[in-house]
């Protein structure tokens, strides 16, 4: 279990990670949510130990274990996927795994077994011998997946693992993501896609200019950031847009006064939680 | 252990897929090696003047005379050495003939008509056409000496005289007495020929007697060996290319790990900071090491560089190997990112290596940059090379570069891999 307990960390006067407090239990996924520049990154490197907060204690804990992530011995149960893909282009696919999984101690028939089940995660048992610069923007991310997981860590930590892929590649790691899951890692996922926060994360942390801003399940965030739906009503050629939070009672009232035509009724979403909560002015 | 040599052999992997990276350490010093062996091999066969050594152990009026004749002689250029350092001289490389008057040699110059004249020459087999060159220079001055005394009767009487004695003190007989007869008339032959008038067309009385020189050539190599051909000396400096090129790729290799993400990788792996170094360090060691035995490997079976001691070359290239490995580390802490690292290392390099012999051999340079390439760890990797290639070092001669080139490496290495900046961005 990993834990932030009123973790802090600066770089000069700019305060990255400000009293940042929460816990990712095993079988899920955490979401840290935020926009460009939130401190999800800096989390992270604190959470694999390449970063030591300012304040506060980042642990990896259970009632086995207590232990600092800087700590060598417990980085065998922890896999990062970087936000920057880092692969060694040169050399193929199965010889990055291979090497990687050699780094965490794995050797012989254990290896090759992990090497061909990390190939097949990630799609590319095909291309494994295919050297990375010649993969796709789409095999790179998710052969970066596969490298964090080719030793079989207890928590992965995934930092924006779908930039730059296109939806059928998104598919396939969304799927990885809820298949590692299912085999009851802990999976911490930083996005600032809201629909892949939505779909994926079972608790998700809202951050801003390094500080949480919520955390709950997805509908608890919803049900109370969210505000109010909007009910989007077409009259002829005019269209107009009412905010409510009975949408059945406003589309009686606007039918009362003229014919409506066509109606779509879109509820608050995780965008406008966020939105409602990080506010709309552009960062960095 | 396993972790670092997993490490090391991405490294060497990589290193080796990398084009630009092969090409610089491999292909480029190769190319330099067969350009300048060629070149120097043309040169050295070329009409310029051939620098020779020459040993006067005669130290006679007739001797000096000689010396002078030769230094006169166009396409030679004379450097009178003490006998002790003539073997130092060839050794070096720094002729490739050394001509020895023996005693007695004066004596026989002014007297040739017992005992011929004699010289040693000693000379680099591969250079047979300066050897010709340098053999027909000395006939011509021998026969112009034998001219002189020739045409001067005081000279000449003073030979016969001294002649005369030594065969009146021989027991009678009708050979003894011809002979007489003979040293009796010659003082006047070439009165005679001057005045029959012919004086010019039989070019003096050369033609009375056999060759005016005797030459007895010795080739250096079996035990004097010089670089038996220029192949030896342009091989030397192609292993420190090749070690130049490995340490600049490999200095360039962390900071690519840094910018590609992979070092955040190798952080985050269970291994130490110590781990990582050990790896950088062994992989460009076995890198170079490979990469320069490769090489001489490649002179020796094609271009027929003879090493005097295998053991002493082994040894080289690993010091070398060593050395430039530190050097490796300390770049990488001055390059914080790959286009710096390449900057700095080339631009570091390549001074310091034309200064240290590594473009243009050494002992061509003018003495005060000699002196100065002390400075250049290139000056001491070629030294190492070139004493178990072909200046034939013993152990203890080469323990001076081996202990400079180590400590380098080792100085180098240190402070480096405690610079090195371990964040990742
Ligand atoms: N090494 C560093 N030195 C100085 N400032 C840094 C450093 N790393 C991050 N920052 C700053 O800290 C803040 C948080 O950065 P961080 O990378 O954690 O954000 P992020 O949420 O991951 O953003 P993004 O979505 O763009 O990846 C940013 O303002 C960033 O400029
Ligand atoms: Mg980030």
């Amino acid at each position: 279990m990993l834990v932030f307990d009123h973790v802090s960390k600066s770089f000069g006067d700019l305060r990255a990670v400000d009293d940042l407090s929460f816990e990712v239990e095993a079988g899920e996924v955490f979401g840290l949510l935020g926009p460009n520049g939130a401190g999800k990154t800096t989390a992270i490197n604190m959470a694999v130990g390449l970063l030591e907060p300012d304040e506060g204690v980042v642990r990896f804990a259970d009632e086995a274990f207590d232990r600092d992530p800087r700590d060598a011995e417990n980085r065998r149960s922890l896999g990062l996927a970087p936000q920057s893909i880092a692969l060694y282009e040169q050399i193929g696919g199965a010889d990055n795994l291979r090497f990687f999984g050699r780094l965490h101690g794995l050797r012989g028939s254990d290896l090759e077994e992990r090497v061909v089940a990390c190939l097949d995660f990630a799609d590319l048992t095909d291309v494994g011998k295919k050297v990375v610069s010649k993969y796709s923007g789409g095999m790179k991310r998710r052969l970066n997946l596969a490298v964090a997981i080719i030793h079989d860590p207890e928590l992965v930590l995934l930092d924006e693992p779908t930039v730059g892929v296109d939806p059928q590649s998104r598919n396939a790691i969304f799927e990885r993501v809820e298949q590692l899951r299912d085999a009851g890692k802990q999976v911490v996922y930083t996005t600032h896609y809201m629909e892949e926060a939505q779909r994926l994360c079972d608790r998700v942390a809202i951050i801003d200019r390094g500080r949480l801003m919520a955390l709950d399940t997805v509908p608890a965030l919803i049900e109370v950031h969210g505000g109010p739906g909007n009910l989007v009503v077409r009259t002829g050629d005019s269209e107009s847009r009412h905010e409510t939070t009975d949408p059945l009672g406003t589309l009686a009232e606007l039918q009362a006064r003229q014919a409506v035509d066509h109606f779509q009724y879109l509820p608050p979403d995780l965008e406008t939680v966020f939105l409602n909560l990080t506010g709309r002015a552009l960062r960095d | 252990m396993n972790k670092i040599v997993a490490m090391a052999a991405k490294d060497i992997h990589i290193l080796f897929r990398d084009k630009l990276g092969f090409f610089f350490t491999v292909f480029f010093p190769l190319m330099m090696a067969i350009f300048f062996g060629a070149m120097f091999a043309g040169l050295s066969r070329g009409p310029a003047n051939i620098p020779i050594a020459l040993v006067d152990q005669d130290r006679t009026a007739a001797s000096e005379r000689f010396i002078e004749r030769l230094g006169q002689a166009s396409g030679l250029a004379v450097e009178q050495i003490p006998g002790e350092e003539a073997l130092e001289q060839v050794r070096r490389g720094r002729t490739a003939v050394l001509v020895t008057l023996t005693p007695g040699f004066g004596a026989a110059l002014d007297n040739p008509f017992v005992t011929t004249p004699e010289v040693e020459m000693t000379v680099d087999p591969t250079q047979f056409a300066v050897a010709g060159m340098v053999r027909g220079v000395l006939l011509e001055a021998a026969g112009a000496e034998l001219q002189d005394l020739m045409s001067d009767p005081a000279r000449l009487g003073a030979a016969n005289s001294q002649n005369s004695l030594f065969f009146e003190s021989l027991p009678p007989s009708d050979a003894r007495d011809q002979m007489l007869t003979f040293l009796d008339l010659s003082p006047r032959v070439s009165s005679l020929i001057d005045e029959m008038g012919l004086g010019a067309a039989t070019g003096g009385n050369q033609g009375f007697f056999g060759p005016p020189l005797e030459i007895e050539q010795t080739e250096v190599q079996a035990e004097r060996p010089g670089p038996t051909n220029s192949y030896a000396t342009s091989f030397a400096q192609a292993m420190l290319w090749t070690l130049i090129g490995g340490s600049v790729s490999f200095s360039m290799s962390i900071a690519i790990e840094r910018s590609r993400g992979t070092l955040m990788r190798l952080l985050v792996a269970p291994i130490t900071a110590r781990h990582l170094l050990a790896a950088k360090g062994l992989a460009c060691l076995g890198a170079t090491l490979f990469t320069s035995s490769a090489l001489i490997t490649l002179g020796i079976t094609v271009f027929d560089v003879r090493p005097t001691s295998y053991p002493l070359l082994a040894l080289a290239l690993l010091c070398g190997s060593i050395c430039f490995c530190g050097i490796m580390m300390a770049l990488s802490v001055i390059g914080g990112t790959e286009q710096a690292a390449a900057g700095i290392g080339w631009g570091l390099s390549l001074p310091l290596s034309m200064l240290g012999g590594g473009m243009v051999p050494l002992f061509l340079m003018p003495e005060w940059m000699q002196r100065l390439a002390n400075i250049s760890p290139m000056k001491w990797t070629l030294m190492a090379y070139e004493g178990a290639i072909w200046r034939g070092f013993t152990l203890n001669e080469m323990l001076l570069p081996c202990t400079v080139l180590v400590a380098i490496g080792v100085v180098a290495f240190t402070l480096g891999a405690r610079r090195l900046r371990w964040d990742t961005g």
